[in-house]
């Protein structure tokens, strides 16, 4: 089995260490860091996701797989940043004001992660106005925001409108997501989409930033 | 605690043997999963006109206030519960203080300790031990506790199942006399019963980072503990199969010593499902958790009259079967917002194996944001739906969260009674 084709199989089994010495070997085959991350993760990443959609993987191989992901992308992601690519978006993510609740976000942060997103992770309990500050410092498309809870999903709306408040509205997509979040409550506070989970979120991040 | 009318009793016990009762029997309060939040509790003693001093938390994690006989009779409740000794993080619940919870007056634990950070965020102390690290934290906007994830650097080849079991050990003649004293007067009470003894919850998320704990070892970070729960399967066996002997030997001193004083044990709260999918495969649910549920419960129905009760959040109509033959009578909190967990097609199917604890009004949308009608409407349907034929204890889906406005809870309940056609308070 060749080095990229071991770490597709270790990301999609969620093995760390196969998928960082994979990596390894695959630089110093010559092979280029966007070619890695375009060629190889991403389209593991999207097996990954497939199967959870399918529920022939649950939250634990999810949680496997995002480490291996980040095991091979903490090498990659240097040499990548060195070479000017760039990436698919740049995502603010994090956990609303609150709510300490991050599982289910740092699933969502690596799934956008290995499908090409730059991805900014706040982590959880985020007051609005750091998102907005790593927003605009970091020049974001695109912002995240999670909340598992029905007494800290108002603060989506708060955070909402604190960009717009703040001018930066026109400037970020927002997308939102969280157990007790749906389809009608995302529509009624202005986000701009909502997903269900770390799989679908993927493609609805890409929509978001390609229209 | 006053007398009142056998009936709650004999009500939830018909609902139990899937017979139909009189009324719907109506639960809050009788354990940490069908409990309403202090601040609720405390707008329905003002809300009813009842006395309104200090709420005691019964559930300091949670922040869950104490139904008392004057609100239960309001309320129209049915149902009451047995708890250990001490609470979530480890202080008996005992000596009750007040204490100001964010402007609202309420009664803790005396060895419940807290500290507010500059930024507004309250921590509490496993034990009341301010020495220790902190193991909760309620941060500025929310109305409960987190679980402080304190996980040591993991050694995998010194990792050893009895640092997991550090919280699991033999009753203390205190922790059996406390649940002997409270079994027996809530068995005496006309109310229904539900002994919530601790030690059988396997691998429950809410207590593997140990909140009761000093200084915990083992697996306590909740990601860490799902990934072991697929790559360290033996690991996760032994401390199952070391908790069940300890867990198994403690309900035989418990039932020696309250008998039947108890309806129903709470066995377990792990949850299996997710809002749109599950945890893990019904596979790796039979190779993992299924024999330890079904050495309890089959102890429980070979020894005692009680009724076993289990906890699982979201979508879990996928393990119903495993749950019954595991041994489960009762399944709460039949979150019917979840994906595949329509109510009418769950009562068709496991109707007649298996109690709905709950599933009265969804607590995401319905309860907190709608409108006493809306709420209404989707009580009366619920109960149309689970009601008959029994097998139905109404409760909402989950706890009552802070925020959830007085009224809509009163509309709930209004609606319970209205169902049953008793005009109530």
């Amino acid at each position: 089995m060749s080095d990229l084709e071991q770490l597709r199989e270790a990301l999609i089994v969620g093995d760390w260490k196969t998928a960082a010495a994979a990596t390894r070997a695959a630089l110093a085959d010559g092979v280029a860091p966007l070619t890695i991350v375009t060629g190889h993760l991403m389209p593991a990443m999207d097996e990954v996701g497939r199967r959870f959609e399918c529920e022939e993987y649950f939250v634990p191989e999810m949680l496997l797989s995002a480490r291996a992901m980040k095991a091979s992308m903490e090498i990659v992601r240097p040499l990548l940043a060195a070479s000017g690519a760039q990436p698919v978006g740049r995502v603010v993510i994090g956990t609303v004001k609150g709510d300490l609740h991050d599982i289910g976000k740092n699933l969502v942060a690596a799934m956008l992660e290995g499908g090409g997103f730059e991805v900014i992770d706040l982590g959880a309990d985020v007051a609005p106005e750091f998102f907005i500050e790593a927003a605009a410092a970091r020049n974001a498309n695109l912002v995240a925001l999670s909340a598992l809870l029905t007494v800290t999903m108002g603060w989506m709306k708060t955070t909402i409108d604190a960009f717009q408040a703040a001018g930066l509205r026109e400037k970020v997509k927002i997308m939102v997501g969280g157990a007790p979040v749906t389809q009608q409550y995302a529509d009624a506070i202005g986000a701009d989409g909502f997903s269900d989970s770390a799989g679908s979120a993927v493609a609805l991040a890409r929509k978001l930033v390609a229209a | 605690m006053s007398q009142i009318s056998v009936s709650s009793r004999d009500r939830l016990r018909t609902a139990l043997e899937h017979r139909e009762p009189d009324r719907i029997p109506l639960d809050f309060g009788s354990t940490n999963v069908t409990g309403i939040h202090v601040s609720c509790v405390a707008g329905l003693c003002r809300h009813y006109g009842l006395a309104t001093g200090p709420v005691k938390v019964y559930e300091p994690g949670q922040m869950l206030g104490s139904i008392e006989d004057d609100l239960r009779a309001a309320m129209g409740l049915d149902v009451i519960g047995v708890f250990p000794r001490k609470t979530k993080f480890g202080a008996p619940a005992a000596d009750w203080k007040e204490w100001n919870f964010r402007g609202l007056e309420v009664l803790v634990p005396g060895d419940f300790r807290t500290r507010t950070e500059l930024n507004g965020d309250i921590l509490v102390y496993p034990q009341g031990d301010e020495t220790a690290a902190p193991s909760g934290r309620m941060p500025v906007g929310s109305a409960f506790f987190d679980i402080i994830v304190r996980q040591p650097e993991i050694d995998e080849e010194k990792l050893d199942p009895a640092d997991n079991l550090e919280e699991f050990g033999p009753l203390s003649e205190e922790d059996l006399d406390h649940i002997g004293r409270s079994a027996h007067v809530a068995g005496a009470s006309g109310y229904g019963v539900v002994g919530s003894f601790g030690g059988t919850s396997f691998g429950d998320v809410g207590l593997v980072p140990a909140p009761a704990l000093k200084n915990p070892k083992g697996i306590r970070d909740v990601a860490e503990w799902y990934i072991s729960t697929r790559t360290r399967r033996g690991y996760i066996h032994r401390i199952f199969e070391r908790q069940c002997e300890i867990a198994l030997a403690n309900l035989a001193r418990i039932h020696a010593r309250i008998g039947d004083a108890v309806d129903c044990m709470y066995v377990c709260g792990t949850d299996f499902g997710t809002q749109t999918s599950a945890f893990c495969s019904v596979a790796t649910f039979r190779e993992l958790w299924f024999p330890y549920y079904q050495r309890v419960n089959n102890w429980v129905h070979a020894n005692t009259n009680w009724k076993c009760f289990k906890h699982s959040c979201g979508s879990v109509e996928r393990f119903l079967e495993s749950f019954i033959e595991a041994g489960f009578d009762i399944i709460n909190p039949v979150q019917c917002s979840a994906a595949g967990m329509d109510p009418a097609e769950l009562k068709r199917k496991y109707g007649s194996r298996l109690v709905f604890w709950g599933g009265g009004v969804d607590t995401q949308k319905t309860l907190p944001f709608g409108t006493p009608r809306e709420v209404r409407e989707e009580v009366l349907r619920r109960c149309e739906i689970f009601a008959p034929g029994g097998g139905f204890v109404f409760s909402s889906i989950h706890n009552l969260q802070a925020g959830t406005p007085v009224e809509n809870i009163v509309a709930m309940l209004d609606a319970v009674h209205e169902f049953n056609g008793v005009s109530h308070v």
